[in-house]
């Protein structure tokens, strides 16, 4: 068997492995279905083109992982992103906003996610959609452990107060 | 682990499992209750997120793969050809350029080695023909000079010039001529190279050269091949 012929089946695993991880990130940092296809595509392509890179295969999602975030920044070099600060958002603003087809507790979760600044929002996607621990969502960012664990805290905690939760726990949340 | 404590690493990552956490969980019920409920949110909050991918996704990007490499790969293809053409290229122009800077008195030299067998004819031949090479190589010759042994309208050098390759045979040898008709040097010169002596001039719109062991019948010839291109 050739070598490239067994790079190609490694390549096709990844892409069936992973394809749909990596559109859910995309999808959760940028907002937009045709523009998180791209980016998953472009990121596979350069996946390919790097694929002796890869070492080991556990690492292989926190790699494209990786990649996909490399692509989504050089797009938005180019590009302001919209976000709106949490605190600018109204829980009532975003059930209006909502379609028939839309409604419904995930709606009003995705609004939310949405509504998330980015910096809130990306290790919490790290974390509930890539399953990496602190420490690896610190390397990850190239931030301290320290800081995403602040981050986690208050994204959870802007997200349930979007969502009209627990005002009081959240307030024993805080950090103190 | 306190409840403050416990309620942070809820918020942080409530799929802890470390001792502490569970411990503090095990004997604390309202934070246990807050426990079950981060639970519930996140799992509300993974299925939201949890976004159906396009369908046919993963065909798509293989497909973009493998026609960006299938493209790379002609690519890589043209542009090895196309070096290697330009390389060729680039080699013959080098040698060409190479052979073109050697002077036409070494040019003859080299022809008349690879044509020595001709040096051994010493039978005279006909006026006619001799006219007839010269006038394929568009000289019209005035007289034809006698004692020729051989006569062919042979291209010489790399840049195959139109020339006319003849043999005279004279007391001291066979003595070669070289008309080259589609260059002329600037001056009368003689040289000597390879055991050979020879002399190359302008004559008529082409160069003379003259090849022999001896030049001492080189002003013989020249006069007499002068009277036959110039008049």
């Amino acid at each position: 068997m050739s070598p490239v012929s067994s790079k190609q089946r490694q390549f096709d695993a990844l892409v069936r492995g992973y394809s749909g991880d990596l559109f859910r990130y995309a999808y959760w940092l940028c907002g937009e279905e045709a523009l998180a296809q791209d980016l998953v595509q472009e990121s596979f392509l350069r996946a390919w083109r790097s694929l002796d890179s890869l070492r080991e295969t556990a690492a292989a999602k926190a790699w494209l992982i990786t990649i996909l975030r490399r692509e989504h920044a050089r797009l938005y070099e180019r590009k302001t992103p919209q976000f709106v600060d949490v605190d600018e958002v109204e829980v009532a603003d975003m059930r209006e906003a909502l379609t028939p087809e839309g409604s419904g507790e995930d709606a009003l979760i995705r609004a939310a996610m949405l509504k998330l600044d980015v910096k809130y929002r990306e290790p919490l996607l790290m974390q509930v959609l890539g399953g990496f621990s602190c420490e690896e969502i610190a390397r990850e960012l190239n931030i301290s452990s320290a800081a995403v664990m602040t981050q986690l805290f208050r994204a959870r905690q802007k997200l349930k107060a979007m969502l009209g939760g627990e005002p009081i726990e959240a307030q024993v949340y805080e950090l103190r | 682990m306190n409840c403050v404590e416990f309620r942070r690493q809820l918020a942080i990552d409530p799929q802890m499992t470390s001792a502490d956490f569970v411990q503090h969980r095990a004997e604390c019920p309202r934070c246990a209750e807050a426990h079950a409920r981060a639970l519930a949110f996140e799992g509300d909050l993974a299925r939201a997120l949890n976004v159906a991918a396009p369908a046919q996704l993963a065909e798509a990007i293989l497909l973009a793969q493998t026609t960006a490499e299938r493209r790379r790969r002609v690519n890589l293809r043209r542009a090895s050809m196309f070096a290697v053409a330009a390389a060729l290229v680039l080699g013959i122009g080098v040698v060409g350029m190479r052979a073109e800077a050697k002077p036409l008195s070494v040019q003859a030299v080299e022809h008349l080695e690879s044509e020595q067998e001709v040096l051994a004819l010493t039978a005279p031949i006909a006026a006619a023909e001799v006219a007839a090479t010269f006038a394929k190589r568009g000289v019209v010759l005035k007289q034809v000079p006698d004692g020729i042994s051989f006569v062919a309208p042979c291209p010489v050098g790399a840049s195959k010039h139109r020339s006319v390759h003849l043999v005279m045979p004279t007391t001291d040898g066979p003595l070669t001529v070289i008309y080259v008709a589609d260059q002329k040097v600037s001056a009368a010169a003689d040289f000597e190279r390879d055991g050979l002596r020879g002399r190359s001039l302008p004559l008529g719109n082409g160069t003379l050269i003259l090849l022999a062991k001896s030049p001492a019948e080189f002003d013989r010839v020249e006069a007499l091949w002068r009277a036959a291109i110039s008049g």
